[in-house]
């Protein structure tokens, strides 16, 4: 039974990377033959991909009867679903030129590129998070801090290759199509402080539940996180402080999601490992991340 | 009478030859270009000289007794501004006879210039002409080649299409000014100096949206007349330093012989603003702002070049339109060779 719906939900989240890749590849052939692009079709594309995503994880979520976030393939998933629901929020609020492509790109690479690991998408049995609607809360608020953490990186790029246009005195391109710095600089800071203060929400209701439960959450886990957290907590109060240049920003905050990605793997690992010593029925807390 | 056109020369530096750096030690003000003028029509060489002296180039045409007359000219060029005689031949062209006439054709064309099909050449040609005339540096050869240029010039505009789809320094400019601050109408914008491009690209400016214009210039009557233009305020020179801060975008278009913004005005300013970038537009030359201030993260800086190999961007488009301009002026060019030769072998 859970093949079979495996399978389905793995296929409808097949179609919806694909339905991401093809509004990627046709944003950025249009600009690479200088050609104007139809920002309705791409915003179409990625409706249909979300639409498609959102099926799939619905359909797995029905089966565990949580939020799929028991695995590295579903962590991975549900990140691209939240980047693409912000895509939805911040596009039209502060029409940002081409981040829609940017978009499709990073929902593409993070929705294939685990759908290409298939050891990632590990069973598990359901009620991983035991019942506690805190845990849930916890773990679907982290991964959609990160989700939020993927367009900051995103607008970050956007901002580092309009500057580098504009420093290099390139006029043509991409360039052209990109918001101006000064507007990528605003959206970044403010949803890079969404962004730490969702993070910061979500470590708050898992402390609760780690205070009372000391030794269920890995020190991997634990470690990996407060890095992540205290990374991007540095990054809002060092640009509050107006201490931080923009062009450094942007570069801190691509590292710091590619951190916050790697981290994932080890994350992951740990609680696998924490899960395998202990009975499925006292496994609460081992979310990632 | 007809050896009189084996000497006919220009010797020139232009954008072609020279990057911006050298082209502004090369510059010469109004009052130079008339003594070096008024000292090569004392030359005994020469019997007629025209200098014309724009942003873009140094030209010194002129009509010799003797083919041999190079050397005397280039060394009075370089002893003049002190430049190095080596640096100056690798930078600049000797052209005679025929190739003069389709140069100084094609030059008031706009065909030679940074911009291609700009017609601020052809008045800044009339200028030089008409004050090389009164100072009677000019005779009948040079007279009739400018007459005929500007004629020329006229006629490779109207049947082609050279001047079509242009995009103007006023229009890179906003549209520059988008890619840093987005909607451009709120930003602030100080104007130094009283050149007529940097008074076009603030018109630019202000026909998209832009309302907070300054003017600043050495003299308060000329900046309050540009502010009175553009709608906007003057300020005294002396005062624009320390009020850098305030503005988002500064256009910079003095006759100063040195930079006039140095990097630590522009750092301060920056430390005044913090995280708000800075789009400085400088279209003088010599240059106003000191080239080191595009090393700060939040500053955007333009000059000239920068912006007129923006502005030719679209110039693939028109290049069968400027081969079409070139013929007709190769038909003009070789008609004046052929009337000033009848001319010289007339009795008189």
């Amino acid at each position: 039974m859970l093949t079979e719906i495996a399978i389905t939900d793995r296929f409808t989240i097949t179609l919806a990377a694909v339905v991401y890749l093809i509004a990627f590849l046709y944003g950025l052939t249009s600009i690479g033959l200088k050609k104007p692009y139809s920002r309705s079709l791409v915003f179409a594309l990625i409706v249909v991909g979300f639409i498609l995503q959102t099926i799939g994880l619905n359909q797995r979520g029905a089966e565990i009867k949580a939020c799929p976030l028991g695995n590295l393939f579903e962590i991975g998933q549900f990140m691209a679903w939240s980047l693409v629901v912000l895509y939805f929020i911040v596009g039209p609020i502060f029409q940002l030129r081409t981040i829609g492509i940017f978009a499709a790109g990073l929902a593409a690479l993070l929705s294939g590129g685990t759908l290409l690991v298939p050891s990632w998408d590990t069973p598990y049995p359901p009620g991983i998070f035991g019942g506690n609607h805190w845990i849930e809360l916890h773990a679907a608020l982290a991964i959609f801090s990160y989700g939020v953490f993927a367009i900051v990186a995103l607008v970050s790029a956007m901002y580092l290759i309009q500057q580098y246009g504009l420093k290099k005195k390139q006029f043509k391109g991409i360039y052209q199509y990109l918001p101006s710095v000064q507007q990528l600089d605003t959206i970044a800071y403010r949803l890079l402080l969404t962004g730490t203060i969702v993070l910061s929400a979500s470590l708050a209701f898992g402390s609760f539940f780690w205070i009372e439960n000391l030794n269920s959450v890995p020190l991997v886990k634990l470690s990996m996180t407060c890095l992540v957290w205290a990374g991007y907590l540095s990054v809002v109060a060092l640009r509050t402080q107006r201490r931080f240049a923009t062009k450094r920003q942007a570069i801190i905050s691509i590292l710091l999601f590619l951190l916050a990605l790697a981290s994932l793997g080890p994350v992951d690992a740990a609680r696998a490992t924490t899960s395998a010593q202990k009975p499925a029925a006292t496994d609460q807390g081992d979310i990632a991340p | 009478m007809s050896e009189q056109l084996q000497s006919l020369f220009v010797l020139g530096s232009t954008h072609h030859e020279a990057p911006l750096e050298l082209r502004e030690r090369f510059a010469l003000n109004a009052t130079e270009v008339k003594n070096l003028q008024s000292q090569l029509h004392k030359l005994p060489g020469i019997e007629e000289c025209l200098v014309i002296n724009t942003c873009n180039r140094l030209e010194v045409y002129g009509l010799a007794k003797s083919p041999d007359i190079e050397d005397t000219v280039r060394n009075l060029l370089c002893s003049r501004n002190g430049i190095d005689r080596k640096v100056f031949d690798s930078h600049s062209f000797w052209r005679t006879n025929l190739d003069v006439l389709q140069h100084a054709l094609e030059v008031s064309a706009g065909l030679d210039s940074q911009m291609v099909g700009e017609t601020e050449i052809l008045r800044q040609m009339k200028q030089a002409y008409e004050s090389a005339r009164r100072e009677q540096c000019t005779g009948t050869i040079l007279n009739r080649l400018f007459e005929k240029s500007f004629q020329a010039a006229k006629s490779a505009r109207t049947q082609t299409g050279i001047t079509r789809g242009q995009v103007s320094i006023g229009n890179v400019a906003v549209d520059l000014a988008s890619r840093i601050f987005g909607k451009i109408a709120s930003s602030r914008v100080l104007l130094i100096g009283s050149g007529e491009v940097a008074e076009k690209t603030a018109q630019a400016l202000k026909s998209r949206g832009v309302a907070d214009i300054t003017v600043t210039s050495r003299t308060f009557e000329k900046a309050h007349r540009i502010a009175h233009e553009l709608q906007g305020a003057a300020i005294e020179f002396s005062d624009f330093r320390a009020q850098l801060h305030r503005y988002d975008i500064i256009i910079s278009s003095t006759s100063a012989p040195n930079f006039i913004l140095e990097k630590e005005a522009i750092t301060a300013a920056c430390r005044a603003r913090p995280r708000q970038p800075y789009f400085l537009i400088d279209l003088a030359l010599p240059r106003d702002i000191d080239p080191a201030v595009d090393e700060l993260d939040s500053v955007y800086l333009y000059n000239l070049d920068d912006l007129s190999k923006i502005a030719n961007e679209n110039l693939e488009l028109r290049r069968a339109e400027i081969e079409r301009a070139r013929s007709i002026l190769k038909g003009h060019a070789w008609n004046l060779w052929l009337q000033l030769h009848r001319r010289t072998l007339k009795p008189n």
